[in-house]
């Protein structure tokens, strides 16, 4: 007999279906799983096998549910919603078969709890402990064994005991990545996961396969033994390894990073990050840092007050200016820097000083604009042919490889690689009949990736910077021939490269720098020449180095993971990052300590230089930035294609 | 390169039948072990190159069958049924026999590197025959002590190695105590030589087949090497294009 | 009443593994008939009306099966399932040791009504000998103009492949046999989709069993109707029956459908051995459940049978006599299925493991009842929650001689060793 009361009335095709499920009931897009159906609703049903971003394989058979109609239980994880649907996982009958599945499982697990990293965050464990049998019931002779803390790579750990065969991470290297390391071998009971002939694994995109991996078969072995999870502080930020802007936790304990952890954003990581970024976090926890305000004058240093710094830096840029004109002072950002610091450095640059000589790496390009940031992440799905002009962007960018095989396995669309200085006209070629074309290429192949945009015709572009906030820089005028976004300046400036060589032979006499930045130590030579012979160098930095050692004055830094702010990604994402560590000394964050100078030199209005409040400022003198909020894209130009 | 030509071109030419390259795994594998009595890693490599495949696919797939493995056996292969219709009528005493007259246990080999034997679970389709072996891959029913002493004793020595098909060893740990395979003391009814008749008076109704390529009975060296399903002999007509290659 | 000889008719003829001796005995009159007097929907409603079960252990309706392919969409597929490895079944060995044309005549006709241009034939890796009969025969058959492009002017093409399994039982389902074709490991797959929608290489795919594919010259020739009249109402036609065991003829006997059990192991079988009496026996090869000398007035029917908790599954029969230890066959049985078992799923691949080690402690008299009460809550946990068919039916024999012979299992608990053998060898003794 019908359950009435659990049988959602009929509807209208309005795309979606009515399910009932434990009498709760809901109605949901036509396609939908049981799973996610019964997410929607808050009911929970364990699974294993089932993961977002894999198509579903029904084998750890966790999920099974009651369905009217249905003569046997059925996996949510595989079934589609239908109108009508009556679905019971509230009865016995599942609470029997979660039981005897956990059962199962545990039979030939080793239960190693104590000495497994998974503890704590382990499914097995905490589906066991709420579904589960209470005690083992057959002392079966033997269980089967296999191999133990097996080392995958430098970075994997395998442990095929514990492995309940979820088939994850062969998924992984089959759909997400294409590069089918890990596969099933044997068979039965005996079947375990494994690479070629114990060969070690390559992929670039190792450290993803923990995170997926439901209990401690693949481990970190840079994390075995580290910590426990309720031990770990996590912080919610974005990795600060490349442009891409990936968002992660990060997880510390006892103030130091113990481990990156992937954060679900569909629109730019998609849960997965790339071993370069994720192993990355060791550095953060350098304790050589710069730890103390200090002045130094006739070779002599000394330790200085915050105040004393703040203001001899204002003192001397005034002098200079005053003496040689203030276009005699380079000012240097970093694409390491956040928005707000980089908002108060061009401010202080073009508005105080008055310097037109504003930069934040070596080279410039003349034809930058926002066209070639049209292409949003995730919009490479919708391309039906994409472009990628060389090898650097993915070099760059290791996740931007993943999206790209997510658009040709799943839409798809067409990946056409040429090399960094192919042809138009084979570019051309390649593209013809696609009707939405993307063109990848790197910041420093831009002005032949234009052509080709140009020479295709309806295009959108995606460019990978350098920095975590490459692209910032760029939006916030940090360049000496645009203004913050992307406003005609009255008089171009000097780059970087130019900035440095001025300093060396004497053309220009001080210089305001935010460190760290690596893309001036690239070339180290000219940058300690133009340190050693400047008459002033004002740098906020984080490590003893060349700047250190060459600034006048110097000031400590924060880390990224040492104060709030945003960032912006290669599409122009503007990405909140967090503090996730306590500062390395006692000294204000950058944008105070901006702030600070620039009230010191007869600005007015600049409020006190908090992040928070440097952003709503920020917002409000670019549309862009306020349109793009916290997580939007922030977007200058038209879109370049419907 | 680990494969010789002729195994190549066996691949390759299974490779082009299927409207996939990488359906011709099976047939590969079945070539290289042809050649080399195992499957090696760099088998397994070359094969993947020759199919466009991951040389991880090729694993994954070799270790999945009982029929192929990673390690040299015998030259001859003997395989004694234990399931149901055939331990019914005695198989385990058959295996036994095996044991003592062998010299080795279930999954093992014997000394004289001769015979690798195992007794398996897998109803091998010759229960009409039980208690029955095949012997590379050739069955062997209606099996007495004698008979099986006349069959491997033909074999012993009687030819060159046969690059056959061996079997995996199958490990099955017996909590009786029994050794791998478990067979010690086991009867499943009483063991009765007695009276014996097959459907129709046949002894073995794969044995005569009138020009059929099977080899007969207790026969000298096999017929036929237990060849792979590739291409044992050389095609007798050019390869035909495929059909719906469309 | 005699064997009815429909597909076994031309046994024994001279060279019948030959083209030359198959065409003696009227073969590939049948595939003239199909391209002469059918068009390939109205062979596939011949089918249809003939009611033809699949042999291969579900007896889904084979006409049935083939609507299922949609309309327009090529290519398409069909494989015929010759990877037989159910324990009691050589049925499919026999066919093709015996007649190798029948079967490349069957598939040919099928592949036919099928619009099939790729036939495949995967046969499993020990049925070595019989892969290269039909090597042969599909050999013979092309240059004969049987198979190949435009089969007797017919405009039709259909290539046939020959493809060897390597060892694994799973592979006998369909959906593994066509992950297998496809060069992966031999794993069922989730359904929906199915076959017919989108199977091999993604395509609509059809898979049949030798036997039913055998049967389809006979339908041709003699219509879908005459078919239809042998047998029963539900199980249409004839079925070789693999018998074995402790009879005295084990063998393989081709049964019109309706035939009492009784007389198939009385009259055909020569009864059973030693003077000795049945005990116990199984219909349907390992898969399906036990039955007792009460059944064996059954009908070899499907729907019969399973009213009777079992099944006629492959036609194997295997008979038991009372010196036979139930334990001993469930062991066996369990531990084919745990060898067996693919390890996609949990409660397959563990649930096989924990069955075949409770039943050696069982079968060694080593268990305590407590263990063996839990063997029926281990099985229930398997029955009907495992991907595919193969964990369900690790199950079904060993539940139904725990139903049905109880007393013999609990006599093993504690006992050191198994009292139904000590007790027979003192009989024979």
């Amino acid at each position: 007999m019908a359950d009435t009361a659990n049988t959602p009335p009929e509807q209208p095709d309005d795309g979606r279906v009515g399910i009932s499920i434990d009498g709760r009931t809901a109605r949901v897009p036509k396609g939908t799983l049981v799973l996610d159906a019964a997410t929607e609703l808050g009911i929970h049903i364990p699974i294993y096998c089932a993961h977002p971003k894999m198509e579903p394989v029904a084998v750890c058979r966790m999920c099974l549910v009651n369905i009217e109609k249905f003569p046997k239980p059925q996996p949510a994880c595989a079934t589609i919603a239908g109108e009508g649907m009556v679905v019971r996982t509230n009865i016995p009958e599942v609470a029997k078969l979660r039981e005897g599945m956990l059962e199962f499982l545990l039979l030939n697990h080793p239960l190693d709890c104590p000495v497994c990293d998974r503890g704590g965050e382990c499914d097995l464990q905490d589906f066991t402990f709420r579904y589960g049998p209470g005690i083992s019931r057959f002392p079966i002779t033997e269980k089967v064994h296999f191999k133990k803390a097996l080392p995958l790579s430098q970075h994997i750990e395998l442990d095929q005991e514990r492995c309940i065969l979820c088939w994850r991470c062969v998924r992984y290297y089959d759909e997400i990545t294409g590069e089918k390391e890990i596969v099933l071998q044997q068979r039965g009971v005996e079947t375990l996961v494994a690479t070629f002939d114990d060969q070690p694994l390559q992929s670039k995109f190792q450290g993803n396969l923990p995170e997926i991996c439901p209990v401690g078969a693949l481990t970190h072995r840079e994390y075995r033994f580290v910590s426990r999870p309720w031990d770990l502080l996590r912080t919610a930020s974005v990795c600060p390894e490349c442009s891409y802007g990936c968002n992660i936790n990060v997880d510390s304990r006892d103030f130091e990073i113990r481990r990156f952890a992937s954060r679900d954003n569909p629109l730019v990581d998609d849960m997965w990050l790339c071993d370069r970024g994720r192993y990355s976090f060791p550095k953060w926890n350098s304790s050589e840092r710069v730890r103390r305000p200090i002045l130094t004058s006739d070779d002599e240093s000394r330790d200085v007050s915050v105040q004393e710094a703040i203001t001899q830096s204002a003192r001397r840029l005034r002098e200079i200016a005053d003496e040689y004109g203030a276009a005699s002072i380079g000012v240097l950002g970093s694409a390491s820097s956040t928005n707000e610091e980089l908002f108060l450095l061009e401010r202080l640059a073009r508005s105080v000083i008055g310097t037109p000589h504003v930069d934040h790496q070596l080279e410039s390009f003349d034809d930058i604009s926002a066209s070639e940031h049209t292409l949003g992440i995730a919009e490479i799905e919708e391309c039906d042919v994409l472009v990628v002009l060389g090898t650097e962007p993915e070099e760059q960018a290791p996740v931007l490889t993943l999206r790209l095989y997510k658009a040709e396995r799943k839409h798809g669309a067409r990946i056409i690689r040429l090399s960094g200085d192919a042809g138009v006209d084979q570019a051309v070629a390649a593209t013809t009949g696609g009707a939405r074309i993307g063109l990848i290429a790197d910041e420093t192949n831009r002005s032949h990736a234009a052509a080709m945009a140009k020479g295709i015709g309806a295009v959108r572009r995606l460019t990978t910077t350098r920095g975590p906030n490459g692209r910032g820089a760029k939006d916030l005028g940090l360049l000496p021939n645009v203004g913050p976004g992307y406003a005609s300046v009255s008089e171009a400036g000097r780059n970087g490269r130019q900035i440095l060589e001025g300093l060396a032979k004497g053309e220009l006499r001080g210089l305001l720098m935010l460190g760290p930045n690596p893309a001036l130590e690239a070339d180290a030579d000219l940058l300690t020449r133009a340190l050693r012979a400047a008459a002033c160098v004002i740098a906020i930095d984080t490590r003893p180095g060349i700047v250190s050692r060459g600034a006048t004055v110097l000031i400590p830094g924060h880390a990224i993971f040492e104060k709030a702010g945003s960032l912006t990604n290669v599409e122009g994402r503007v990405q909140r990052i967090r503090t996730a560590l306590p500062p390395a000394s006692a000294t204000p964050v950058e944008t105070r300590i901006l702030t600070s100078i620039a009230k010191e030199m007869g600005a007015e209005e600049w409020g006190d230089g908090d992040p928070l409040a440097v952003n709503r400022v920020l917002r409000d003198a670019l549309p862009a930035y306020a349109a793009a909020g916290n997580g939007g894209r922030a977007l200058f130009a038209a879109e370049a294609v419907a | 390169m680990t494969l010789q030509a002729e195994t190549r071109t066996a691949i390759e030419r299974a490779r082009d039948r299927y409207p996939l390259p990488r359906s011709a795994i099976l047939p590969a594998l079945w070539a290289v072990q042809g050649e080399l009595g195992q499957i090696t890693p760099d088998a397994m490599g070359e094969v993947a190159t020759i199919l466009q495949v991951a040389p991880s696919e090729v694993e994954a797939v070799s270790t999945f069958y009982s029929m192929y493995f990673q390690h040299p056996h015998g030259r001859h292969e003997v395989i004694v049924c234990i399931n149901v219709s055939c331990a019914l009528r005695g198989a385990e005493g058959i295996v036994e026999h095996l044991e003592r007259s062998l010299g080795c246990a279930s999954g093992e080999t014997t000394a004289d590197g001769e015979f690798t034997w195992s007794s398996t679970v897998e109803c091998l389709g010759a229960c009409g025959g039980a208690p029955s072996m095949q012997v590379d891959h050739h069955f062997q029913e209606n099996l007495t002590a004698d008979r099986v002493d006349e069959v491997l004793g033909a074999l012993r020595g009687a030819g060159p190695a046969v690059a056959g098909t061996p079997r995996r060893a199958i490990r099955r740990r017996d909590p009786a105590g029994g050794g791998a395979g478990g067979s010690a003391g086991r009867r499943l009814g009483a063991e009765m030589p007695g009276p014996r008749t097959q459907h129709d008076g046949e002894s073995d109704p794969a044995a005569e087949r009138g020009g059929g390529p099977a080899p007969t009975g207790p026969a000298g060296p096999p017929a036929s090497p237990a060849a792979p399903p590739a291409s044992p002999a050389p095609p007798k007509r050019p390869r035909r294009p495929r059909k719906d290659a469309s | 009443m005699a064997e009815y000889k429909l597909l076994t008719k031309d046994f024994g003829a001279e060279a019948l593994q030959t083209l030359k001796g198959y065409e003696r005995t009227g073969g590939y009159q049948g595939l003239r008939d199909a391209f002469t007097k059918f068009t390939p929907e109205e062979l596939v409603a011949e089918v249809k009306t003939s009611n033809i079960r699949g042999r291969g252990g579900a007896g889904f309706p084979t006409g049935m099966k083939w609507s299922f392919l949609p309309k327009d969409v090529f290519p398409r597929y069909l494989c015929c399932n010759a990877d037989e490895s159910e324990p009691g079944c050589f049925k499919d060995r026999y066919l093709i040791d015996e007649s190798p044309h029948q079967l490349v005549e069957g598939l040919l006709i099928a592949s036919y009504a099928l619009q099939v241009n790729t036939s495949f034939i995967y046969i499993r890796g020990e049925y070595h000998d019989q892969r290269l009969l039909l090597d042969r025969a599909v050999e013979e058959a092309r240059a004969a103009g049987y198979i190949g492009r435009n089969i007797l002017g017919s405009g039709f093409d259909c290539d046939v492949i020959v493809h060897g399994g390597a060892g694994a039982y799973i592979c006998g389902e369909e959906t593994a046999l066509i992950d297998s074709l496809e060069g992966l490991r031999g794993q069922p797959r989730l359904k929906p989709p199915f076959p017919a929608i989108k199977g091999l290489y993604g395509q609509p795919t059809v898979v049949n069993n030798v036997e039913t594919l055998c049967n389809m010259p006979h339908i041709v020739q003699r219509s879908g109707e005459w078919f239809k009249s042998i047998g029963t109402e539900k199980s249409s036609g004839t079925r070789v029956f693999c018998c074995s065991g402790h009879i005295n003829r084990p063998g393989n006997y081709e049964m019109q459908l309706g035939t009492s059990i009784r007389e198939l192991l009385e009259e055909h079988c020569g009864g059973m051995w030693q003077g000795r009496s049945l005990k116990a026996f199984q219909p349907g090869g390992g898969s399906m459940q036990v039955l007792l000398p009460e059944h064996i007035d059954l009908p070899l029917d499907m729907n019969a049978v399973q009213e009777a908790g079992s099944s006629l599954g492959a036609g194997a029969m295997i008979f038991m006599d009372e010196t036979t230890c139930l334990v001993d066959v469930s062991m066996r049985l369990v531990d084919f299925y745990r060898h067996e078992s693919c390890g996609k799923c949990v409660p397959c691949r563990e649930g096989t493991y924990f069955e075949s080690e409770l039943m050696h402690r069982l079968e060694a008299g080593r268990a305590t009842p407590a263990e063996l009460a839990s063997l029926a809550d281990i099985c229930s946990n398997m029955d009907g929650r495992c991907f595919c068919p193969l964990g369900d039916t690790a199950t079904w024999f060993v539940m139904s001689a725990y139903k049905y012979f109880r007393g013999e299992f609990e006599a093993h608990c504690g006992a050191g060793r198994c009292p139904v053998r000590a007790q027979a060898t003192a009989l024979v003794a």
